[in-house]
């Protein structure tokens, strides 16, 4: 490590967001009622390029909190506005909050947007763009996948029905095209301005035995078209794909990880692209590490990758123990600090950490 | 002014009685500022009359620093409470601070030598959990508050009102304190410090870590390490984590201990072992924790030696004294490094190099180029959040009040208490009175003859359920007690009076009087079956305790006048009986 720094939620989170300013939001998940959404200002040491070794202030502080009745699963800013959007169980509507942080430290719940609860719904994934106006892409499953304007309430795309599978994530390409990911392992497609069509992408690699798959996409430097970029997904065995949009036919790549089998299910798997650093990826989710793997050396063979670095932190610290060890939640990149990652674990611990490059790579 | 920085006083009424919590100096200004406004108090100025007791939680001086300034120069003669280790090192700490602001700066205004000592002559030491009576009504118990030597979180109480103030705690223990620990005494208002509710700490380990790691870098390429500190709390912590350190890498570079306060420092947490934690309490008897190999005392001549070192000396802020005159010797090199603990008040030369210049003016216009490194550290030990809201389950307050330095925006941490333990929670800004109205509960003395025939009346009494009971209360000499009405009027000497009510109903009624009277009673009996309804000698009926006779109209004698008398405890059978009477008689009635 190049640096470490861990610190202690009074809840766990599953989610860490980037905002801006540098704040990062974290929220609560437990079961029961009242949990805590954080807005959280990173100390000085982390917002500055050059790594300080002693500074007096090297605390996260709370900057502002909001109350969240329902188990807060999936959160995202919207762009350009202080509004911010979650959603959790028990059912696929979204809750929208303000944020302003000059007048209160309050987070105010703002009024949800309902969606039409089918059967056997789960939580709604999320992600949101402010192009023509402030969007946020919702669904819980591949039929229903809808677009809603957040002002206005209105519903300006609904996505053609093309199977009831339930959706692990979504992300907005570019301000036209969105891409889903099915649990299965499905990636589609869909052009905002042609609501009848939803292109099957990418289909679900073949398995012995059914494992649930997340996506990860990278938003790559400015100018860069955003299907150039490869997607990446991981399966719960372990498997990781990289696909180029626009060569579906045909991975780029494909390799297994070394993580512990079987796997404990698929609710916290994370893989995400580094923002500054090419063809580095990171995933975590199997146990109390993260795993960060450079992609370039990788072939279409399915052989088993070697990490590059682990992070074992979150495996040590848990209170001796004492019930099961701490898993994985999330991770996530630093926007600037090409080797800095935050992750979060179950037993309520936030680590940030830089790692070295191991010698004779660069 | 920032965080760490700010002069604590807060004054209490509770039940007539007025406490000042804390006496803090602010050390941020140079100027009368630095003092409370004690005209708040009372406009007159007689403080001793007004004020029962003045309370210090702990020896820092944003806590204690203006407490001479108050009794002195002010003018208290009333008593200050404070723990025995508090009582020991504040007057350390305030001669301290009153040489280099008065010798060195220059300052006139302020507190002298004698003073300090005349106002530790009106201090009354306490021990934990000891109930100290004030006065007959006010009395005041210590708690542990863990954050430096001696530092006490105290409980107010008068009568069954109570207010609990906290001062600056800690709820996780670190290498030679414990943590804070209060029982369930259930305050009406629990004041807690609330400056550092909103940070989510880092881990001790990564800080230390961090520490050791320059401090260690240093020594190996040959320099010195100088640590300023203030002498007493983070000096002793860092101590131990460098004892350790050293013992378990067998370094051999010497550590050194400035003389003069530090060494009576040391001396201090010897004496008071048992306000340490239990694990140095348990290793004091095979190896007393505060006697150091690897530390030695100080000797000016030492700065001048050649080799590593690492050497803590006071004062913190590099204002004056030794630490500076170390300072100037060893900052020309690159090699060396000074690690700043804390704080430091603008125009310290601390402060200065914090702030990141490198060339100073001293003393004789003489310019000091700083090329050793400058580092910064902050161990401070204080409640985060969640230490608050455990302070909180453990207390079980029923109101809350937290004291921050700024006037910051805490709407957050004020819902987050009032959701999670259905308390109000306040949060005033300097200068602000806050207004909490408590439910006091008042004891009363039930006699027993009484307590015996309530019980008996009605159903049998439910364990969990209230019950009404009736009864006379009297008051008398500050001593409230509940009796049976026939023991009150027995004991004040009254009588009891009868209240006898009388209703006059008018029957249409041409026969003579007794003939409406046996129709009526003929009437009542059979409607009134479980009732003894009586047909009298004398003409007149009784039901129950009830009259009834019956005239005839002076001046109608189609009309009879039926005269129902009843006493006070039957009013309710007395008016049913004459609504129904006015209703009228059946016609047909034999």
């Amino acid at each position: 490590y190049r640096d470490l720094h861990t610190f202690e939620l009074q809840a766990p989170t599953r989610l860490i967001e980037w905002a801006r300013g540098s704040r990062v939001c974290v929220a609560g998940y437990g079961q029961s009622d009242g949990n805590e959404i954080l807005q959280l200002i990173p100390p000085p040491t982390l917002l500055t390029k050059e790594t300080q070794g002693l500074c007096p202030e090297r605390d996260f502080k709370v900057e502002c909190g909001g109350f969240s009745e329902r188990p807060v699963y999936s959160l995202k800013y919207v762009p350009d506005t202080s509004l911010l959007v979650t959603s959790g169980p028990p059912d696929s509507s979204l809750q929208v909050w303000q944020v302003s942080a000059e007048d209160s430290d309050v987070i105010k719940s703002v009024s949800p947007i309902a969606t039409e609860n089918g059967t056997g719904q789960s939580w709604a994934k999320i992600a949101t763009i402010s192009a023509r106006a402030p969007w946020v892409l919702h669904g819980s499953r591949l039929d229903r996948v809808q677009i809603t304007e957040i002002e206005s309430r209105k519903n300006v795309y609904t996505a053609a029905p093309g199977g009831s599978e339930e959706l692990s994530s979504l992300a907005f390409l570019d301000c036209n095209t969105l891409l889903l990911c099915c649990a299965a392992g499905r990636l589609c497609l869909a052009d905002v301005r042609q609501p009848q069509s939803l292109v099957e992408a990418v289909s679900a690699p073949l398995a012995p035995c059914s494992e649930q798959w997340c996506m990860g996409t990278r938003h790559g430097a400015q100018g860069l078209e955003p299907s150039s970029q490869p997607v990446a997904r991981l399966s719960s065995r372990g498997l990781l794909t990289l696909t180029d949009l626009r060569k579906t036919s045909e991975f780029l790549a494909l390799a297994k990880a070394r993580v512990p089998s079987p796997g404990s299910g698929a609710e916290f798997l994370c893989v995400s692209w580094a923002p500054a650093l090419e063809g580095c990826l990171a995933i975590s989710g199997f146990d109390g590490t993260v795993h960060v793997y450079d992609t370039q050396s990788w072939d279409s063979s399915g052989r088993e990758a070697k990490p590059i670095f682990v992070h074992k932190g979150h495996a040590f610290g848990g209170a001796g123990g004492s019930g099961d060890p701490p898993l994985v939640t999330v991770h996530t990149w630093h926007l600037q600090k090409p080797r800095t990652l935050l992750s979060a674990a179950s037993d309520g611990s936030l680590h940030v950490w830089d790692w070295v490059q191991p010698c004779g790579k660069c | 002014a920032g965080q760490d920085v700010g002069r604590s006083c807060i004054l209490v009424s509770l039940a007539g009685k007025n406490v000042m919590l804390d006496c803090g100096m602010h050390m941020g200004y140079n100027d009368d500022r630095r003092f409370p406004d004690f005209s708040y108090i009372t406009q007159n100025g007689r403080l001793t009359d007004f004020l029962d007791c003045v309370i210090i939680s702990h020896f820092h001086l944003d806590h204690c620093g203006a407490l001479p300034y108050f009794s002195e120069m002010v003018g208290y003669d009333g008593p200050i409470y404070m723990t025995h280790p508090t009582k020991a090192i504040c007057p350390i700490l305030l001669e301290d601070y009153r040489k280099i602001t008065v010798d060195k700066k220059g300052e006139t205004n302020f507190f002298t030598s004698q003073m300090i000592k005349d106002c530790m002559k009106k201090v009354v030491a306490v021990h934990l959990h000891q109930t100290v009576q004030v006065d007959e009504e006010l009395e005041i118990k210590a708690y542990y508050a863990g954050h430096v030597l001696g530092a006490a979180m105290f409980q107010i109480k008068v009568g069954c009102e109570s207010v609990v103030y906290t001062g600056d705690y800690n709820m996780t223990p670190d290498r030679h304190l414990g943590a804070a620990w209060i029982d369930k005494c259930r305050p009406d208002l629990l004041i807690s410090e609330s400056t550092y509710a909103t940070t989510i700490r880092d881990s001790k380990r990564c800080r230390e870590r961090d520490f050791l790691k320059k401090v260690h870098e240093t020594v190996e390429r040959g320099g010195k390490v100088l640590i300023p500190v203030f002498a007493l709390g983070r000096a002793q912590e860092l101590c131990i984590l460098l004892e350790t350190f050293w013992e378990r890498m067998n370094l051999k570079a010497p550590i050194y201990f400035s003389t003069g306060l530090t060494e009576k420092a040391n001396h201090y947490y010897k004496l008071f072992i048992t306000w340490t934690n239990q694990k140095i309490r348990k290793t004091f008897v095979q190896r007393n924790m505060f006697e150091f190999k690897h530390i030695k005392a100080f000797d000016r001549a030492f700065a001048d030696n050649p080799g590593p070192m690492v050497v803590f000396a006071t004062p913190g802020m590099l204002h004056a004294g030794q630490s500076l005159q170390i300072f100037r010797k060893w900052a020309g090199n690159e090699k060396n490094m000074v690690i700043m603990p804390g704080y430091c008040v603008q125009g310290t030369v601390g402060h200065k190099i914090l702030s990141g210049q490198r060339k100073l003016e001293m003393e004789g216009r003489q310019i000091l180029e700083v090329k050793m490194q400058v580092e910064y550290m902050s161990f401070s030990a204080h409640a985060d959040a969640k230490g608050i809201m455990q302070l909180i389950r453990q207390a079980e307050p029923r109101n809350v009040l937290l004291v921050h330095g700024e006037a910051k925006k805490m709407e957050f941490l004020k819902q987050k208490i009032e959701q999670e333990f259905h308390v109000s929670c306040y949060m005033p800004a300097n200068g602000e009175t806050t207004t909490i109205l408590t439910n006091p509960c008042i004891p009363v003395d039930i006699s027993l003859g009484l307590l015996k025939r309530e019980t008996a009346i009605g159903p049998l009494p439910d364990a969990k359920k209230p019950k009404l009971m009736h009864g006379t209360l009297l008051m008398k000499d500050n001593s409230f007690r509940l009796v049976s009405p026939e023991q009150a009027l027995k004991e004040l000497g009254l009588a009891e009076h009868q209240l006898r009510f009388t209703c006059r109903v008018h029957v249409q009624d041409p026969r003579k009087e007794h003939e409406t009277v046996l129709r009526v009673y003929n009437h009542l009996k059979g409607i009134l079956k479980d009732y003894s309804v009586q047909h009298l000698p004398d003409g007149s009926i009784t039901v129950e305790s009830i009259l009834i006779q019956a005239t005839a109209h002076s001046e109608d004698q189609g009309t009879k006048v039926l005269l129902v008398s009843w006493t006070y405890q039957d009013e309710e059978l007395g008016s049913y009986l004459t609504s129904l009477l006015k209703k009228g008689l059946p016609q047909s009635t034999p």
